[in-house]
């Protein structure tokens, strides 16, 4: 589900890039074959595409539209799959002491802080169900109870030059998001699924929740979250893997 | 020899509609086989010849570039179908119907029949951006997902059907032009052509001059 993506279809199997422009070159074909092979065109029309398309869809998102939400009988718990790297390679998941874990937020904020759980599940709470996509192109409505982002961030004050906000998590999987989505009203830190505690295939014990980005956007086991004002060349775990960066729903 | 010619705008229209077509089908294959939707994972995959963009992501690349041509060529042509009122002879009227009904010339009945089929395709195109719109942001534009009773399969389902329906008739839009006017009037679509015997021409469908 999160974390998602398609472990078939990626580059494992793949001529290396720099080894492949050898090849191209050493044949004489590298004009020929830059527009049409692996790792080619596809890779060209995003590099040149991917500003105009972020600029539509950053457009047309409203950060004060609210995602519909379900009645919990909407909810579909089977449906949610598990599509994550490490567990689909059958290694084993992050395992975290909740009584351990802290979640530090760190970046331009004039009031760096951690936080362990028991103050998270303190801070006023959300519930909401709402559909969670994937960009493999499946769906589940799921249920996820957390701390809005935004509380967070009132309480930590990000500096005005601050765009971005950065997730770290315990398995070395990383995000960045545009503010407006991180701020969105229904975008959560979340400790609870489905009326229950968060599984650990699930994130457990703190992961992003939202119903405005893709579910690839939505870290598990998250850490750490930064407030940024410039992006970082490591804009994400699948975007730098030519997924795309603003993924908004 | 009678010269078939196209106005540069009909030409413009078919052509980059016919490769934004190719683009956004073969793409949309392509994200289709991450999960297809009919079966999910254990689903059945489209033929991988079929697939433009590699993976996923290279689908997906392919789909959100092409999107553009395939909506602002729709657009245009909306906008020019209103301003040169060509809609009053390439869209189907109650006429059609009744010489469908009840027409003894067979000819009428096919310029009938492919008035209607244009329309149909016209409308499938409209559909498939409507639908893909609404899964592209499911959320900004949510109503789209309610016009499908706010199912996510329903929404997938009713982006995927598309691609047959496009299919079916762009062929019926391809036989009925060469009823109308053989090899000629389908090869003036794209480029001059050329027609020995002089034919009785329609100016609803054939705009051959000499």
């Amino acid at each position: 589900m999160s974390n998602s993506s398609l472990p078939e279809d990626f580059a494992p199997g793949r001529i290396p890039r720099r080894r492949f422009l050898q090849l191209a070159q050493f044949s004489g074909l590298g004009t020929l074959l830059s527009g049409c092979s692996v790792g080619g065109l596809e890779a060209v029309i995003h590099q040149a595409w991917e500003p105009v398309n972020q600029t539509l869809q950053s457009a047309i998102f409203n950060p004060q539209r609210l995602a519909p939400e379900f009645p919990d009988a909407a909810i579909q718990p089977q449906a949610l799959l598990t599509n994550d790297i490490n567990f689909n390679a059958g290694r084993p998941l992050p395992a975290i002491d909740p009584q351990q874990y802290r979640l530090k937020i760190t970046g331009d904020v004039a009031q760096p802080q951690s936080f362990s759980l028991a103050a998270l599940q303190a801070l006023p709470a959300r519930t909401m169900t709402i559909r969670h996509v994937c960009v493999e192109g499946w769906a589940a409505v799921v249920k996820w109870t957390g701390v809005p982002l935004q509380a967070i961030a009132a309480l930590v004050q990000p500096l005005e030059t601050v765009r971005y906000a950065y997730f770290y998590s315990e398995d070395g999987y990383y995000e960045s998001w545009d503010l407006a989505s991180a701020l969105h009203p229904q975008t959560l830190m979340v400790y609870g699924k489905n009326g229950g505690p968060l599984p650990p295939e699930n994130g457990a014990p703190l992961r992003l929740a939202s119903p405005v980005k893709l579910g690839y956007k939505q870290s598990k086991w998250v850490t750490e979250i930064g407030f940024l004002s410039q992006l970082p060349s490591r804009r994400g775990y699948w975007e730098d893997r030519g997924y795309e960066w603003y993924a908004g729903l | 020899m009678i010269r078939l010619h196209q106005k540069w705008l009909v030409r413009f229209f078919h052509g980059l509609n016919l490769m934004a077509l190719w683009a956004m089908i073969g793409s949309g294959l392509q994200i289709y086989n991450a999960n297809p939707v009919f079966g999910g994972r254990a689903g059945v995959d489209a033929p991988k010849i079929l697939t433009i963009g590699g993976w996923l992501a290279g689908g997906r690349h392919w789909h959100f570039f092409f999107m553009w041509f395939f909506a602002l060529n729709l657009l245009w042509y909306g906008v020019y179908l209103l301003v040169s009122r060509h809609w009053q002879q390439r869209y189907p009227s109650l006429k059609d119907l009744k010489a469908i009904q009840s027409g003894k010339n067979p000819k009428r009945i096919t310029y009938s029949w492919h008035r209607i089929t244009i329309l149909l395709l016209i409308a499938t195109l409209l559909w498939s951006l409507v639908t893909g719109l609404g899964m592209y942001k499911p959320v900004q534009f949510s109503w789209i997902v309610s016009l499908v009773g706010g199912e996510w399969q329903a929404l997938r389902i009713a982006h995927f059907l598309p691609v047959v329906a496009i299919v079916l008739l762009s062929w019926s839009h391809i036989r009925h032009g060469l009823k109308i006017g053989g090899w000629p009037l389908l090869q003036s679509i794209f480029v001059d052509a050329y027609r020995r015997s002089p034919r009785k021409s329609n100016p609803s469908s054939d705009r051959s001059h000499p």
